[in-house]
């Protein structure tokens, strides 16, 4: 039997979470859609900009999730702060391809093309190989203990070059929007818009802290079947060869 | 000093082994002449082959290196050599240092064949830019080793072996790359040291980072 009730809390946390977050997620496309004011110059397009901004921050912060993790697992070698660290990296992927996705359809009407090599664009798609580059590493061993070594040590790596990185890219001109909201000397966007921005944000990180706290429930009780059928086999082995005595 | 003599034993050991059988130092210079061939091939011939140097030589300084280090911990895993390494009382960190300088030594030589080769293929002039050019290269080729000898004791182990390690390696190199070629680029062009000071510096700054973070990590790698 696996033992559900030891999930018992994160499973509490999940629902309400994600209570929390379907609810602020209506609110945010409530604002999204009916609240904040058509941009002036790019016009409706400029709406994509309050789903592809809370998705880059998240992003990033499932990348600062799996980098700590990886770190904790490697010298703990807590099989939980694993499963943290791959449901964090499984959401990154899904996010940093949200980026992907919405920063294109955005350029093509402000820009005139679908890819521009700006710096936070290319920095999104690197991070997006590194996310791919994860998930190899870590299928690859016949070992799944070794993959998960392997797997955090590529998410620390990852965590310490991804500032190098964003510092080459920002060598490149700069053709992407200027921050508008957090700036020293405050926003200069209006206040309807910093409000659905905000509200988005807050919607996105309680999805994201959800969906992350199931997928960590279900990779700890794969976890525990792996355990159990390993069992199972290894007792059925040792019974057959007391037979075969 | 303990930690410098050991990583001198491993490094002989590896560059001994090489000399007598200079498997993968032929196997980068034939690949790195075939790199200049195909780029010679695919390029227009009105194309200034002056301006677009410094990316050449990089994608083959790269692809070349990428090679040798798909070879770097061969030996050990044959045969589960790398157990006998492991049992010498030879610490992690001199274990992957040395390594490392093996694959400096090697990636170093064939650098040199490339810059050559450019300088033949293309007729490019680069002795007023040679220590400059020897300088920049350098430092950028330590920051690649130190990942690329990280990751290839990492590929070794795994499944797909070599075909992991351009996967890994090529996003996280991109600063190596991105200032490495910028550097090499003016140089060829021949601008002052003052335009390539910042890319210099960065460079210093990611070999020394990696340098420490990978020397640190690899313990994790072999951990049995």
């Amino acid at each position: 039997m696996i033992d559900t009730s030891s999930y018992r809390g994160t499973r509490i946390w999940a629902g309400s979470l994600s209570i929390l977050a379907a609810a602020s997620l209506i609110w945010a496309f409530y604002l999204i859609f009916f609240y904040a004011p058509t941009e002036a110059t790019m016009g409706v397009v400029q709406r994509i900009f309050y789903v592809h901004v809370p998705s880059a921050w998240v992003a990033f912060l499932a990348f600062g999730i799996v980098a700590l993790s990886s770190l904790g697992y490697l010298w703990l070698k807590d099989d939980r702060l694993d499963a943290i660290a791959l449901s964090a990296a499984e959401l990154g992927v899904i996010f940093t391809s949200g980026v992907l996705i919405t920063g294109p359809l955005w350029g093509k009407l402000a820009w005139g093309a679908w890819w521009v090599w700006e710096p936070r664009l290319t920095l999104t798609l690197l991070l997006w190989l590194i996310y791919i580059a994860y998930f190899m590493i870590r299928n690859a061993t016949d070992n799944p203990e070794t993959g998960k070594r392997f797997a955090a040590i590529l998410g620390i790596v990852g965590a310490v070059d991804i500032p190098l990185i964003h510092v080459s890219v920002q060598w490149f001109r700069s053709q992407h929007p200027q921050a508008v909201v957090l700036r020293p000397e405050g926003p200069t966007a209006d206040p309807e818009i910093v409000q659905t921005l905000l509200v988005s944000l807050l919607a996105f990180t309680l999805a994201f802290f959800a969906l992350l706290l199931y997928r960590y429930g279900l990779e700890r009780m794969r976890g525990q079947l792996e355990a159990l059928r390993y069992n199972a086999i290894s007792s059925q082995t040792t019974s057959a060869e007391g037979a075969l005595r | 000093m303990e930690f410098v003599r050991q990583s001198l034993v491993i490094a002989t050991k590896d560059l001994t082994i090489e000399l007598r059988s200079k498997e993968r130092l032929l196997s980068m210079l034939t690949f790195a002449v075939l790199v200049a061939v195909v780029f010679t091939f695919s390029l227009d011939p009105t194309v200034q082959s002056r301006g677009i140097a410094g990316a050449m030589i990089w994608v083959t300084i790269l692809f070349a290196g990428m090679l040798g280090l798909g070879r770097s911990f061969s030996l050990e895993r044959e045969q589960d050599a790398m157990v006998g390494v492991l049992l010498t009382p030879v610490g992690r960190g001199a274990l992957f240092f040395g390594k490392f300088l093996a694959n400096l030594a090697l990636l170093s030589g064939a650098t040199l064949v490339v810059y050559l080769i450019y300088a033949l293929f293309f007729q490019l002039s680069m002795f007023s830019a040679a220590p400059g050019l020897a300088g920049v290269t350098l430092l950028a080729i330590v920051g690649f080793l130190a990942l690329g000898t990280l990751f290839s004791a990492i590929a070794a182990s795994t499944r797909l072996g070599d075909t992991l390690l351009p996967i890994v390696l090529l996003p996280l190199l991109i600063p190596v790359v991105f200032f490495g070629a910028t550097a090499v680029q003016r140089l060829l062009l021949g601008r002052p040291f003052e335009e390539i000071a910042g890319s210099v510096r960065m460079l210093a700054a990611f070999d020394l980072l990696f340098l420490f973070v990978c020397t640190t990590l690899f313990g994790k790698v072999v951990e049995e």
